[in-house]
């Protein structure tokens, strides 16, 4: 007993409703979509230099069930945490792929790419910058999955040796002159990635992206700016202590220069956010993360360095 | 058959970038080494940072398994401050930890390891009625009679070798696989009540938890968890025993050292009685733990530090990393450098940590009734001894005991808190002061050790990590790690599928974003 027609329409429309994309995807696209009439965008992702948070992050999804994303909504090509590939296997599929889906795939990029040290990331006996330029030559588009992809972040904090390139900044430095979507968050959210394959596969393009290349529709504001305790902060009501209604402010909260969503989509499933958990946000999305010091004492005194992203230029 | 060099390089679902090489000759594994090829010195880059930053970053050192890396940093940093949380503090954190672990076990079985055993394609075989498996079924159908160029991707291409013979496994397998999915996204849901999120949760700082535990948050980590309990404690270990009845061989496949540390893990709500009990296993010896027996050589790791072997934690604050055009050197030579993992020894002796370590260990304390008794259990039910814990099933079967004595433990600490009270405790900084923390990740023992200066930054920073322990290439002696050793003397049945290697290095569970950091 298959789904219903029906049922798997109902279906479809949540998830297009809980991943933001109910703006743009119509009925008779969900009908398309169904029937296998809207073509379904292969995928690609590649392991930079990362931790795979972000690939657990999207198995953790709950809106759309992954069984659905790999047999409805995607063709997952290739993927290192799911594949059954191995080995010799995966090489040749993804030379392959290179040739033969020319401009027919988008990359999902998790981690950054080391550069000053090319050794530091290796797959197939070769550097994984080789791999990242000849992957996203081919590619119709790539995704910055997570923060180390978007802007370094953790791989490329303040007194690493590797010298990493964020995914937008290495195809500007080899000039491939194709697009990046920037989804900063550590992890990645799976919801921004869903939308982002979603709206491919109706426009064929990505969508509308700010400065830092991330897409508008969730980057557009701070956390601060949406924060529950905004109004705490207008009449300056400041926690103290960790466990204290209010501002989190002065016990180091990152909401103020952190753009992202957390307050309209929290994480897991909108199970939780780390301010309505009683901590201070750390920017994880931020351009800056990680900063020097994120989480502090009231009355603590010591400045904090405006430690700036370790910017490669190759 | 004569001598021939197989090479598996990238190994796909574990985490990160692992590649190794075996010859082989007249089919049996006679050498094998093992490459971590991914570098970031994430603890050196850590000197400079507030203290309490080393919790936020080292969970990034690995997205599977952060959640240890989160308490590791929070212990050493309370050991530093001469604190522990409170109750509520301890209880919230083990809690959160210990979904996190069971979560990170369905994910190895399922996920990453059970279609190395399981058939996918029997799936085309499948008559009931379930409505996942039915729709698994009509994709790969239509995958298969496709025109599309890598059809039923990413199931296949896959090593065309020996799977599952029964259709019952199969299809359980298959429909638990998609269940299993969903059971791990509950658990992350359950970490994240307390955690804020997972991966990376912020909110297991030094002190205990931040999140003050409402009963509306207790109510609902506890229905998650109880929803996983079912699947943990029945599908799970049942998918495993009918996988080793499948291929009762895997429990003498892969025998690494029998050598076994284990740290202690899940006190109680006072920081004490741990569920796990730490200490060292040397041929059949339990000895409690007494961590100045670590060292750790890099002789053939890339990196050109001095010295390169017996090396102790927080000795010292540099690892020099060798250049690309160094590297490749290194790879022309017959005996050079192969990999970033370095090499970790106790008492100058080769451990193996994770899941077998940490039930055998725990055992042989004599420490936890319950987990003898289910261990005594399983033992008679299976026929099996300890011996045959030193295998690829072994290391499985492990995993499924010790999630189920942990979902019990989860449920028995959520009664224990006392709603609505702070379960952090809040201190400044130490300055100049030193630490360590020691905890059980998913793949074994994890210890951080901190040193702070005179403005509460940090000084310096080790992490030894479980998979440094497993994976590490050849000490200074030139004795091969643990996983290399499991692979030696291996019978490759088919070289262009080299499946067997794969099982085994899977079976460790590897984590090279851990290994490496």
């Amino acid at each position: 007993m298959s789904l219903t027609r029906r049922d798997a329409i109902k279906q479809m429309l949540k998830v297009i409703a809980a991943v933001g994309a109910a703006n743009f995807f119509s009925y008779e696209d969900l009908v398309a979509m169904e029937n296998g009439k809207m073509i379904k965008p292969n995928i690609i992702w590649l392991h930079g230099s990362s931790c795979s948070g972000c690939s657990c992050s999207f198995l953790n999804i709950e809106d759309v069930s992954v069984l659905d994303i790999l047999t409805r909504y995607t063709n997952i090509i290739y993927h290192p945490d799911i594949s059954l590939a191995t080995g010799k296997q995966v090489t040749d599929l993804l030379d392959k792929a290179s040739k033969e889906l020319k401009n027919n795939y988008l990359l999902v990029v998790e981690g950054s790419i080391p550069v000053a040290m090319p050794h530091a990331c290796m797959m197939g006996d070769r550097p994984i910058m080789e791999w990242m330029e000849q992957m996203s030559t081919s590619a119709s588009a790539c995704v910055a999955a997570g923060t180390c992809a978007a802007f370094g972040g953790i791989t490329g904090m303040q007194g690493m040796d590797a010298g990493v390139m964020s995914i937008g900044n290495f195809v500007k430095a080899k000039k491939l002159n194709k697009p990046v979507v920037a989804l900063p968050n550590c992890p990645m959210k799976p919801e921004h990635l869903i939308y982002v394959i979603f709206h491919y596969a109706k426009f064929k393009t990505i969508p509308e992206l700010d400065a830092e290349g991330r897409p508008l529709r969730f980057y557009s504001q701070t956390v601060h700016e949406r924060c529950i305790y905004y109004s705490e902060f207008q009449e300056k009501n400041y926690a103290k202590k960790i466990g204290e209604p209010g501002c989190m402010l002065k016990l180091g909260c990152q909401g103020p220069v952190t753009k992202n969503d957390c307050m309209q989509i929290g994480h897991n499933n909108n199970t939780n956010t780390c301010i309505k958990a009683g901590h201070p946000c750390i920017g994880c999305a931020s351009e800056h993360f990680p900063r020097q010091i994120m989480l502090h004492t009231f009355d603590d005194k010591r400045a904090i360095a405006k430690f700036k992203n370790f910017k490669f230029e190759g | 058959m004569g001598v021939q060099k197989i090479t598996i390089d990238p190994l796909t679902r574990i985490e990160g970038h692992l590649k190794f090489v075996t010859k082989v000759e007249n089919g049996i594994v006679t050498e094998a080494k093992c490459s971590a090829d991914m570098y970031r010195g994430i603890e050196k880059a850590l000197i400079g940072y507030d203290a309490r930053v080393a919790q936020q970053v080292t969970q990034r050192v690995c997205g599977v398994c952060p959640y240890a890396h989160a308490e590791a940093a929070s212990l050493a940093l309370e050991n530093a401050m001469g604190i522990k949380p409170n109750h509520n503090g301890q209880l919230l954190r083990n809690m959160t930890v210990g979904a996190y672990q069971l979560q990170d076990h369905l994910l190895h079985f399922y996920v990453l390891s059970a279609l190395d055993f399981i058939d996918i394609t029997a799936v085309l075989k499948y008559e009931g009625d379930d409505e996942s498996v039915l729709s698994v079924k009509n994709w790969v159908q239509n995958e298969l009679k496709s025109s599309k160029i890598f059809p039923a991707a990413p199931f296949l291409p896959r090593y065309e070798a020996m799977y599952a013979k029964s259709n019952t496994t199969n299809f359980t397998a298959i429909k638990n696989y998609l269940e299993a999915i969903k059971v791990m996204a509950d658990l992350t849901k359950a970490v994240a009540v307390f955690g804020a999120k997972a991966p990376h949760s912020v909110t297991l700082e030094a002190g205990g938890v931040t999140t003050i535990p409402t009963v509306e948050k207790l109510a609902k980590y506890r229905s998650l968890v109880m929803s996983a309990r079912k699947f943990i404690k029945n599908n799970y270990i049942n998918d495993i025993i009918a996988v080793a009845k499948e291929f009762p061989d895997y429990f003498k496949i892969g025998a690494g050292y029998g050598n076994y540390l284990s740290y202690p893990y899940l006190p109680d709500e006072n920081g004490e009685n741990h569920l796990f009990i730490g200490g060292s296993t040397i041929g059949d010896k339990y000895e409690e733990l007494d961590l100045k027996h670590i060292f750790e050589d890099h002789k053939y790791s890339y990196y050109k530090s001095t010295p390169d072997s017996n090396v102790r934690p927080l000795d010292s604050t540099v690892l020099t990393p060798i250049n690309y055009e160094e590297f490749k050197k290194e790879h022309t030579k017959e005996d050079g450098k192969y990999s970033w993992s370095r090499a970790p020894r106790y008492k100058g002796e080769i451990m193996e940590v994770g899941p077998v370590a940490r039930v055998i260990n725990t055992y042989k304390s004599g420490k936890n009734k319950k987990l003898n008794a289910l261990v005594d259990s399983i033992n008679s039910k299976l026929n099996l001894t300890f011996k045959d814990y030193n295998s690829v099933l072994g290391r499985h079967l492990c995993r499924a005991i010790a999630s189920s004595i942990i979902i019990d433990k989860m449920l028995e600490d959520i009664e224990k808190v006392v709603p609505d009270q702070l379960a952090f405790v809040e201190r400044a900084v130490p300055k100049n002061a030193v630490g360590f923390g020691l905890t059980e990740a998913t793949r074994g023992a994890l210890a951080h050790w901190i040193e702070t200066d005179e403005n509460g930054l940090i000084k310096n920073y080790d992490m030894i990590v479980p998979t440094t322990w497993n994976i590490s290439p050849k000490d200074a002696k030139g004795t091969p790690g643990v996983v290399e050793k499991m692979l030696i003397g291996t019978k490759i049945k088919d070289p262009e599928n080299p499946i067997e290697l794969a099982r085994i290095v899977r079976s460790t569970d590897p984590c090279l974003a851990c290994s490496v950091h």
